[in-house]
């Protein structure tokens, strides 16, 4: 048995709420690919981010090649060969390539021509297709992960961390990804990716080490397990999962919502949504499915008013609602659950009662000789809470406190009411555990039971694909097509979500 | 007209000092609100340097170390302390404008004539300062505004063209990848806050010792805060610093003279002391987008 | 809840105390006894029902500043600008007193004045919320700029059109003992402005907590981006944050000019906006911690010209005090959040060693 090439041993971590890591003891081969695997909250990101010197274990030790180390910083990790990308990117959106990748490391005057050659060259010899010139703003999220990688490969790192980095691919540049990660293994380097996805997990790990609630449940070698026996060990129990067969067929044929032509022109002169046309029904999901940055935004604001249309029609019930803001929307009864509910769907600072006002505060419903009927408020939150098992101690409980699925909860009960006719859920999962997620889609199914029209746009294809009665992909602001979502499969519409037309796809790529 | 264009060069001198040190801090996402209380401070210690040694040079390195530690309270309570920007200048301001009077008090007594120095005086540079036009203006001016002349193009290099200006754009940008990289996202806020302290001591200083001769409480009146309103408008770069220090200065130029012809009915001279304020305004209007670097004013705080 | 109360009721004392024996301290420098000059402080304050009633007075205006930037803070925004507010109401204030005082009967001055003051003050703390909302204009260097050009308007004034009978200061004249505010402890310089500005500050807490237009008010100063996307137009409320704002302000001059000096004088009361801010922070900005915070400054500017009067103390020790405990109260803040963080990190320690 050889000497792992780094090894964690007994690592504990305190925060000031809650325990991230407990005694947790792992370790790495040279040429390995190690999946970290767990829910939101398990305490993935915590360990591998005491790996790379962000944090500071409070217990535990640390090891490479045998020898005990003490990483205080990400200086010191990326000195002993360690390199970590974060879901969320470490770059300058105002820089450039350049200008990120020798951050930290150039002194001195910058000699801005061979730098750029530098990167030109090492970028040719992975495959990555970049310009040293661009702004990181104006390049899209798949390639902005590449000039992270290229940034480590830069500072000749031997053990790759990832977070979570498939969230933001389509399936295709997953698979490039999946690619580069064998290959650079098969230099004697090592790769740490942290998921929750269980499919990616058994398709490129050699082995898997499995988190739950801080502590590590499982750590077992790919070729001896499977995926149900993963996802047992990561909620530790059985959990009743939402099929297509429990769903009912028949969609009301009556239309509900139409949008109709509708262009938004952006100041930059390509349009974020080009002459697209949907009709929902009443009664029906309709899935959005596309690589983040393909429109799914415009198209959620378009449809809650956020956003006036350059061109095109949007109608609800006949009615044409085009012109109308925000706020006659919500009267009208068009619900919208955002993909950020901290900068858009929630006041963090604010209780959960307090919150539930947000979309209602000129409604009449809630004054009381023009003040605000707090007790009447409260009544409400306090059913909601309990409606939807909102884990808080009262409706006064500030929603920073929350954890995330709470926090989601609290925006479906409120927009679930809002919304009367239609509902709009932008990403409604991300970011839950899986007890969470369930419940999400549990609530989703029983508004469109109730005959409500629902419009989700998710860019997780196993949650598309479980609740959608039809499905169009959004690809560089057009629609690629709807289809009965039973026409469908993950490789065509993964074709589709990376811009290949209908005629170009056949069936039998499935 | 001549005067008019040297006096511009003059006045805008400490007013880009403090809008020079205001882009350095700023970019590193430090707003130093204090900049009105170094200013003072600097006037303050610059005076009480320079009148009591009877040597200029002591009472500008004085008004330096007066401007680091004032900027030093304001860069330890924000930055490691995290605590608000705008709210601690705001304190920073009012207890150096409390400080300084009653200090002064506590080293003059209360002075029958008001006590003076001798100001810079003008050093015209050799063959320079006899071109036509351009030497009377630009190369017949105090020490300081020669020191600025080599400061404005020296940062504007040092940002754009070396790691540390990198650095200290990034840290105001995305503080996190800064801390990734490995560099102490901390210690470069510090450093920008100290320099931003030195640079604007003297500044200060350049009111009572350099120009005026003397130090009274109100001496600042809202300079200070120009030089922040000039980062602001010359968009967070050198260069942009140095056409608003000229707008700025030749507007304050302008004032002194209007109120040295007296007053008219038509152009009282308190249109002209409000004349750079009021430009300030107009300004902040006129401009359509600026960019701001995208972490001012946000403390930099790690999970932990 | 109860710990988190009693830290901020002790730091906030602290950091009170500590500020007055810092300012103490430096009276060392000047050979003063601080602790005589102190104790001749606390019973001259205390003695004479004048001086006493005097806290009052001074606390009144304060208020009303304290409320103006903690109005537009509740919002997100800065106004440094209510220093500009109150001379621009100062100056409505004398104007239409002098301007009616010999028409109409001086309780009707007073409502009219009053009236045109919070328009005023208002209308000129508006245009900053509308350049803001409009062009995204830094509202924080407008509101700033805008004080001094309300002084070189307030001074331009002075010298000309509200000048004096007499030509011979910048200053109005007197006003009628009609106009002023009446008094409402005789013997006292006590005056209804006092009331006002407790029923402002009462007003004020109504307004932003139990009211959805305080409701909005919040939420677009908590998350604007969340709040536009329910239907708040955050731009409408950053105008008629800024105007409510400006009111405030505008009003001090009110109770300034009618209710003590009776005129407008150059240079009067040239720190209100920022002991306003210095009292908002303190009480960290809810209104009727500003009605204490305003009394304590009140407290510490009557005690500071007392000890300015004993020879040989300057009356900048009043700015000291102020300064002082401003920045030993923003060190509070810390040491709360501190004592929170490790409150929170020994209970997890504790559930976990069970």
């Amino acid at each position: 048995m050889e000497t792992a090439f780094f090894e964690l041993r007994g690592i504990s971590k305190y925060f000031a709420k809650v325990i991230a890591n407990k005694d947790v003891s792992f370790s790495i081969q040279r040429g390995e690919v190690l999946a970290l695997l767990g829910e939101n909250g398990a305490g993935k990101s915590t360990i591998m981010k005491i790996l790379y010197g962000l944090y500071k274990a409070d217990e535990g030790k640390l090891f490479k090649d045998g020898q005990e180390i003490k990483i205080d910083s990400p200086k010191e990790a990326m000195k002993l060969g360690i390199s970590m990308i974060q879901q969320h990117f470490s770059l300058v959106p105002a820089h450039t390539v350049t200008e990120n990748i020798i951050l930290g490391n150039v002194h001195g005057i910058i000699d801005q021509k061979l730098f750029r050659e530098e990167i030109k060259r090492l970028a040719e010899l992975y495959g990555f297709e970049l310009n040293p010139n661009d702004y990181i703003r104006d390049l899209a999220v798949g390639v902005q992960q590449k000039v992270e990688i290229l940034k480590a490969l830069y500072q000749k790192t031997n053990l790759l961390i990832m977070d979570e980095p498939t969230a933001v691919l389509t399936p295709q540049e997953a698979e490039n990804l999946m690619g580069f990660v064998r290959d650079f293994t098969a230099q004697g380097n090592s790769v740490i990716f942290i998921t929750h996805k269980l499919k990616e997990v058994m398709s490129v790990a050699d082995r898997i080490i499995v988190m739950r609630a801080g502590r590590v449940c499982g750590d077992i070698k790919q070729a001896e397990t499977n995926e149900l026996e993963l996802s047992k060990l990561m909620i530790g129990r059985d959990l009743e999962w939402v099929t297509k067969e429990d769903r009912q067929e028949s969609i009301d044929q009556e239309v509900r919502l139409e949008i109709q032509h509708i262009t938004v022109q952006e100041k930059t002169g390509v349009p974020a949504l080009n002459d697209i046309s949907l009709a929902l029904h009443k009664g029906e999901i309709l899935g959005i499915a596309g690589v983040s940055g393909n429109g799914q935004q415009e198209l959620c604001e378009i449809v809650c008013g956020a956003i006036l249309p350059t061109k095109g029609k949007i109608l609800l019930d006949g009615e044409d609602i085009t012109e109308r803001k925000i706020r006659a929307r919500i009267d009208l009864g068009i619900g919208y659950v955002p993909a950020d509910r901290s900068s858009d769907g929630m006041i963090m600072d604010m209780s959960i009662a307090e919150n539930m006002l947000l979309k209602s505060s000129y409604n009449k419903k809630w004054q009381k000789h023009g003040f605000i009927d707090k007790k009447k408020l409260n009544q409400y939150a306090l059913q909601e809470i309990r409606d939807y098992s909102i884990k808080a101690p009262s409706p006064e409980a500030i929603a920073r406190g929350l954890s995330g699925g709470n926090q989601q909860k609290v925006v479906l009960a409120r927009e679930v009411d809002n919304g009367e006719k239609v509902i709009v859920f932008d990403q409604p999962t991300r970011g839950l555990d899986l007890g969470a997620v369930n419940h999400v889609h549990q609530v989703i199914l029983k508004e469109r039971a109730k005959g409500k029209s629902v419009l989700l746009v998710s860019t997780e294809l196993s949650e598309i694909f479980a609740l959608s009665d039809r499905i169009a992909i959004l690809y560089k602001g057009g629609i690629q097509g709807v289809f009965n979502s039973a026409e469908l499969t993950t490789e065509k519409i993964g074709l589709l979500m990376a811009g290949f037309r209908e005629g170009e796809v056949s069936n039998d790529a499935g | 007209m001549i005067n008019l264009l040297s006096r511009t060069i003059m006045m805008g001198t400490p007013l880009l000092f403090g809008a020079l040190a205001e882009v350095i801090a700023e970019r590193t996402g430090m707003m130093v609100t204090a900049i009105e209380g170094i200013f003072l401070m600097g006037a303050w210690a610059g005076f009480v340097g320079g009148y009591l040694s009877g040597s200029l040079i002591v009472g500008f390195l004085l008004a330096m170390l007066a401007g680091l530690l004032v900027a030093g309270l304001y860069g330890w309570i924000c930055i490691y302390l995290k605590q608000h920007q705008v709210v601690t200048g705001v304190a920073i301001n009012l207890l150096v404008a409390g400080l300084c009077s009653f200090l002064y008090r506590v080293i003059f007594g209360v002075p029958t004539t008001p006590l003076t120095v001798n100001p810079l005086a003008t050093i015209p540079i050799p063959l320079l300062s006899k071109i036509p036009l351009l030497g009377q203006i630009l190369f017949n001016q105090n020490i300081l505004t020669y020191i600025i002349y080599l400061l404005a193009p020296l940062s504007y290099f040092m940002l754009y063209k070396t790691s540390i200006g990198l650095t200290i754009r990034s840290s105001g940008e995305n503080p996190e990848a800064v801390d990734v990289a490995g560099i102490n996202v901390l210690s470069v806020r510090f450093f920008t806050v100290l320099l931003a302290g030195v640079m604007g001591g003297v500044a200060g200083a350049f009111y009572s010792i350099g120009f005026l001769g003397m130090f009274t409480t109100n001496i600042i009146g809202g300079r200070g805060w120009i030089a922040f309103a000039i980062c602001f408008l010359g968009n967070w770069n050198p260069k942009g610093a140095v056409i608003g220090t000229l707008a700025f200065g030749f507007a304050e130029a302008i004032a002194i003279y209007m109120q040295s012809i007296g007053n008219s009915a038509l152009f009282p001279n308190e249109l002209f002391i409000a004349l750079p304020y009021i430009m300030t305004i107009i300004l902040t209007i006129s401009r359509k987008s600026f960019s701001v670097p995208a972490k001012l004013g946000v403390p930099y705080v790690k999970e932990n | 809840m109860q710990a988190k109360l009693r830290d901020l009721l002790i730091t906030n004392i602290l950091a009170i105390v500590l500020g007055i024996v810092a300012s103490g301290l430096m009276l060392l420098f000047l050979g003063k006894n601080p602790l005589s000059a102190y104790g001749v402080l606390i019973t001259s304050v205390v003695r004479d029902g004048y001086t006493f009633a005097d806290i009052f007075v001074k606390a009144t205006p304060l208020m009303f500043t304290a409320l103006a930037f903690a109005f537009t803070y509740k919002a997100n925004l800065y106004n440094i600008g209510a220093q500009g507010q109150f001379y621009i109401g100062a100056v409505i204030a004398a104007a239409s007193s002098l301007l009616l005082q010999n028409i109409l009967p001086g309780w009707l001055v007073l409502i009219i004045t009053l009236l045109l003051t919070i328009v005023g003050g208002g209308l000129w703390g508006a245009f900053i919320g509308f350049v803001k909302a409009r062009y995204n204009s830094n509202e924080f260097l407008v509101s700033m700029m805008s004080t001094y050009v309300a002084l070189a308007i307030m001074n331009y004034l002075l010298r000309t059109f509200l000048m004096e009978t007499k030509a011979e200061y910048p200053q109005t004249d007197a006003l009628a003992a009609s106009v002023w505010l009446p008094r409402i402890i005789p013997g006292t310089r006590l005056h209804i402005g006092f009331v006002l500005a407790v029923l402002a500050c009462v007003g004020v807490w109504v307004l932003l907590y139990k009211t959805p237009l305080g409701y909005r008010i919040r939420a677009v100063g908590y998350n604007a981006g969340a709040a536009e996307m329910s239907g708040i137009n955050a731009k409408k409320i950053y105008i008629l944050a800024f105007f409510i704002s400006g009111a405030l302000a505008g009003v001090a001059g009110f109770t300034e000019v009618n209710g003590v000096q009776h005129m407008l004088v150059q240079g009067f009361n040239p720190d209100l906006g920022a002991a306003g801010i210095g009292i908002a922070i303190l009480a960290n900005g809810n209104p009727i911690g500003i009605i204490f915070a305003a009394i304590l400054f009140g407290a510490l500017k009557v005690g500071g010209a007392i000890m300015g009067q004993m020879s040989g103390i300057p009356s900048s020790i009043i700015e000291l005090m102020q300064g002082f405990v401003m920045v030993f109260v923003i060190l509070s803040y810390f040491v709360r959040t501190w004592l929170e963080n490790n409150r929170e990190k020994r209970k997890l320690q504790k559930a976990v060693a069970k």
